[in-house]
C-alpha cells in the first residue's frame, strides 16, 4: 500500500518549489531567504535551492586544473540571462574578452525526455527512487529561455551579445592595482544598487571575482590586506541583494590566510583535478571516463538559522554532458577497503576501528 | 625522450589559448636540470630548423650560463646555429645583468655588431622591460604576420633572485598570453625558493616536469641515508605533470641517464603507485575477502556439522546413554547415512522397531 505512493525521496528537504511571483530568477528560501541559481542545476539541488542573497560564495582552485572557470562561467551566464547585473574582476588585462565565453542556454530537450520513461517501464521501490532523480522538476525548467530559474547552459555556445553589451556588465581587471582599495570601492559602488530594505526584492545582483590571490597581482603577497578586503566585502554583501562568488588558489596562500579565507565563506566549495587515464583511478569508480575533476562541498551557507546543513555526500565528480552541460555526479565508488585512511574528512566516523578483522560487521 | 613534452612544445599553443609553458625544476639531490632543459632546447631547435614546429623562432634569454656556452651545445648537436635565416636569438643578461659595468666605466654600453644572435640586457630587475625586449626580438625573427616563435628562460631561479615573485608570475603569464609566442619553458631549483615561490611558477605553467633522485623516497629518514650514503650521480627520474585541455592532469614518469654523449630517457621500469587515496573519500565496507580471511573462511566448520568437539551429531533421545548409542549407530546407520560426508545425524524414534523406511518419511531422503 505504501508502495504506491508516488515518493521521490525518502529524505528531502522541505523547500518550496514556488516560484517568486516579482522575478523568475529568484526563488524563496527557507527562514526567509531568497535563492538566485548558480548555473548549474544539480549544483542548484546540492546547495538546496541555489546561492543565497547576501552570501560570499568561495571556490577553492586546484593549481592544475581550470574548473573553477566553468563553475564562473555558468553563475554569469544565468545572472545575465536574468538581467541581473554584475560585476566580474579577473586578473587578466582584458576581463571583457572573458564575456565572450559565457555559455548560452542550449536546446537539451532530448536528455530530459528520456527519464520519465523510466518511471513507465520500470517500477523502481520508492526507496531506489531518489537514485534516478526528480524528473518532475526538469521538465518545469525546460519550458522556454529565458523564465527558467535555472537554465540548462551550453558550454560550446557562446551567449549572445546583446546581453552583456548593455550597462548590466562591468568589467574590472586587478592585475596593475597595487592594492585592493580601488577594487573594494567598485564593489561598495556596485552593492549600493542593491541595498536591503524592508520592501520586497525588485532584483538581484552578482559579483563575480576570479582568481583572487593570483601571483601576477602586485598585493598577492599582502595576506592581511586580502583578508580584509574579504572581511569587508561579506559585510557589505551581506546587506544588500547580491550574492558574492571568489575563487582563490589556496595552494599560493600561506595556510593560515587560506585557512582565514575558508572560514569567512558562508558556501565553500573546492574543485580538484584528477590523473589522466589512471587504472587505479578506473578501477575505482564507474564513469571515470567522462569525468573531467571532482567538487567538494564544504560549507553551504544558512543564514538566519543556527541549523547547519549536513549532506548525504560532500564529493561529486564533474562531468561534461555531451561535452556541453556541466552536470555533477554522486560517486559511485567500488567498496575499497576502509581501513588505512580518514574517510570524510576525519571528522564523525561511527566505528573507530581501523582495522578489518574477520569479525567486524 | 621526453617525447610528450616535446611535442606538445613543438605544436605550441591553439588560436585564443595561452601558450603551453614548462617548467623544469630539479633540486640538489637530483641537479640535472640543465641537461634536461638542454636536450629540450635541442630538439625544439632543430624542430625550428626543419620548419616542423609551429614557432619559426626562438628566442633565449641566458641569466646563468654565457649565452657561447648556447651556441656550442646547438653547434655541438648539430643544429644550424649560423644559417643565413635567422632564427635564434640570444639575450645575454648573463654577462653584466644588473649593469654594473656600464656604471664602473663612463663610455655606453660596447655591443659587439658583428653578433647578429646576441643582444645584451642590462636590467634584470626591470622585468616590464624585459618582457617588450623579448617580445621585440621574437618579432624580429619571425615578423610581424601571424608567426610565432618561442622562448627558453635559462633560470627562472635567476630572475626571481633579483625580482619579486609577483613580476616573474605576471611576466610568465604574460608572455604565456602573448599572440605571437608559441611555447614556454625554463628551469627552475626548487631548494633555493620558498614554497610559495614554486606554487606560484607552478600554478603559472602548464607543464611541470620534476627531476628527482632514482629512489625517490617518501620518508625523510629513508632519503637522508641513502643521499648520503650513495647520490646516485648518472641516473634519475623525471615526472611530468601536465595540464590538460579538459582539466585532467596527465602524470607520466621516465627514467633518465646522463652520459658523456647527453641525456637518454626510458620508460620506467617499476610503476610507481600514485596515490590518489586522498582524492575519493574512503568507503567503510569491504566486499572482498583478504588472503587471510579466504583461508579462515575454509576452515569454519558449519555449525549443523560438528557439536563442536569433533564427533558426529548425536541427537539425544533420552533412553539409551550416548555412548551405547555411538556403539550402536554405525550398524543402524544404513546406506543414506553414511553419504552425507562428514555429519551424520543418527535419529531414535520412539518406536524403536520400526524401520525408518516403513513410516515413509520423506524427511529421510534428506542428505545433509
Amino acid at each position: 500500500m505504501a508502495t504506491t505512493r508516488t515518493r521521490v525521496s525518502s529524505f528531502s528537504h522541505n523547500v518550496s518549489f514556488l516560484k517568486s511571483s516579482q522575478h523568475p530568477g529568484l526563488k524563496n528560501g527557507p527562514n526567509g531567504t531568497t535563492f538566485i541559481s548558480s548555473g548549474i542545476s544539480d549544483l542548484d539541488k546540492i546547495l538546496g535551492g541555489g546561492f543565497s542573497l547576501g552570501s560570499l560564495v568561495m571556490i577553492m582552485e586546484d593549481a592544475e586544473a581550470p574548473h573553477h572557470m566553468l563553475l564562473l562561467r555558468n553563475f554569469m551566464s544565468q545572472g545575465l540571462l536574468h538581467r541581473q547585473p554584475l560585476l566580474y574582476a579577473s586578473p587578466s588585462k582584458d576581463p571583457r574578452a572573458f564575456l565572450g565565453t559565457l555559455p548560452s542556454p542550449g536546446s537539451s530537450k532530448d536528455d530530459t525526455s528520456h527519464k520519465p520513461s523510466h518511471e513507465k517501464d520500470l517500477r523502481i521501490a520508492w526507496q531506489y527512487k531518489k537514485y534516478f532523480g526528480e524528473p518532475q522538476l526538469n521538465i518545469n525548467t525546460n519550458n522556454g529561455g529565458h523564465h527558467d530559474y535555472c537554465n540548462d547552459l551550453d558550454l560550446r555556445k557562446p551567449l549572445e551579445r546583446h546581453f552583456f553589451t548593455s550597462n548590466n556588465v562591468d568589467c574590472v581587471s586587478i592585475q596593475n592595482s597595487p592594492n585592493l582599495d580601488a577594487l573594494k570601492d567598485r564593489c561598495a559602488e556596485f552593492l549600493a544598487q542593491f541595498s536591503r530594505n524592508e520592501g520586497s526584492i525588485s532584483s538581484a545582483g552578482r559579483i563575480a571575482i576570479q582568481s583572487f590571490c593570483s601571483p601576477q597581482c602586485k598585493y598577492s603577497d599582502m595576506e592581511w590586506h586580502m583578508l580584509s578586503f574579504i572581511r569587508s566585502l561579506k559585510g557589505m554583501a551581506r546587506s544588500s541583494n547580491v550574492v558574492v562568488v571568489v575563487t582563490f588558489p589556496p595552494s599560493l596562500l600561506s595556510p593560515s590566510c587560506s585557512k582565514r579565507l575558508q572560514h569567512m565563506a558562508d558556501t565553500l566549495l573546492s574543485v580538484r583535478a584528477i590523473p589522466d587515464e589512471d587504472k587505479e583511478l578506473a578501477k575505482l569508480l564507474t564513469g571515470y571516463q567522462d569525468m573531467v575533476g571532482l567538487l567538494n562541498v564544504h560549507k553551504v551557507a544558512r543564514l538566519n538559522t543556527q541549523v547547519p546543513v549536513i549532506l548525504d555526500a560532500t564529493t561529486f565528480s564533474i562531468k561534461l554532458q555531451k561535452r556541453r552541460f556541466l552536470v555533477f555526479e554522486c560517486l559511485n565508488q567500488a567498496p575499497v577497503d576502509g581501513s588505512g585512511g580518514s574517510s570524510y574528512g576525519n571528522s564523525g566516523v561511527c566505528s573507530r576501528s581501523t582495522k578489518v578483522g574477520p569479525l567486524d560487521f | 625522450m621526453a617525447e610528450s613534452v616535446c611535442r606538445s612544445l613543438r605544436d605550441g599553443a591553439l588560436e585564443g589559448e595561452l601558450a603551453p609553458d614548462l617548467t623544469i625544476k630539479d633540486s640538489l639531490s637530483s641537479p640535472f636540470g640543465f641537461n634536461v632543459f638542454s636536450h629540450i632546447l635541442v630538439q625544439l631547435s632543430s624542430h625550428i630548423v626543419a620548419g616542423k614546429s609551429q614557432s619559426r623562432g626562438m628566442v633565449i634569454v641566458s641569466l646563468s650560463r654565457s649565452p657561447s656556452s648556447y651556441t656550442g651545445l646547438l653547434k655541438m648537436n648539430g643544429v644550424d646555429v649560423e644559417s643565413s635565416k635567422k632564427w635564434i636569438h640570444i639575450l645575454d643578461c648573463y654577462t653584466d645583468p644588473l649593469g654594473w659595468k656600464d656604471k664602473t666605466r663612463k663610455s655606453g654600453d660596447i655591443m659587439d655588431p658583428s653578433n647578429q644572435i646576441l643582444s645584451s640586457y642590462k636590467t634584470v630587475k626591470d622585468v616590464n622591460k624585459l618582457f617588450s625586449v623579448i617580445c621585440d626580438l621574437g618579432r624580429g625573427l619571425v615578423g610581424e604576420n601571424k608567426s610565432r616563435f618561442c622562448v627558453a628562460i635559462d633560470s627562472l631561479s635567476e630572475l626571481l633572485r633579483h625580482s619579486s615573485m609577483q613580476s616573474v608570475a605576471s611576466l610568465l603569464s604574460n608572455l604565456r598570453s602573448h599572440d605571437q609566442i608559441s611555447s614556454i619553458f625554463g628551469l627552475l631549483h626548487s631548494d633555493l625558493h620558498e614554497e610559495r615561490a614554486l606554487a606560484a611558477v607552478e600554478y603559472t605553467s602548464s607543464i611541470v616536469a620534476s627531476v628527482d633522485p632514482f629512489h625517490h623516497s617518501v620518508d625523510g629518514q629513508g632519503s637522508y641515508i641513502r643521499n648520503s650514503s650513495e647520490p646516485n650521480l648518472t641516473k634519475g627520474k623525471l615526472n611530468i605533470r601536465s595540464k590538460r585541455r579538459n582539466g585532467r592532469v596527465r602524470v607520466t614518469c621516465e627514467e633518465f641517464k646522463v652520459g658523456p654523449s647527453g641525456i637518454s630517457f626510458a620508460p620506467v621500469s617499476a610503476v610507481d603507485g600514485a596515490a590518489v587515496a586522498g582524492l575519493i573519500p574512503k568507503v567503510q565496507f569491504n566486499l572482498q575477502l583478504s588472503e587471510k580471511e579466504l583461508v579462515d573462511r575454509s576452515r569454519v566448520v558449519l555449525p549443523f556439522e560438528h557439536q563442536g568437539n569433533g564427533k558426529p551429531i548425536q541427537i539425544y533421545d533420552g533412553r539409551r546413554s550416548l555412548e551405547e548409542s555411538n556403539n550402536e549407530t554405525t550398524p543402524i546407520s544404513g546406506g543414506k547415512k553414511e553419504e552425507s560426508g562428514r555429519g551424520e545425524i543418527i535419529y531414535f524414534r520412539d518406536s524403536d522397531d520400526e524401520m525408518p523406511d516403513s513410516d515413509e518419511d520423506p524427511d529421510d531422503d534428506l542428505d545433509i
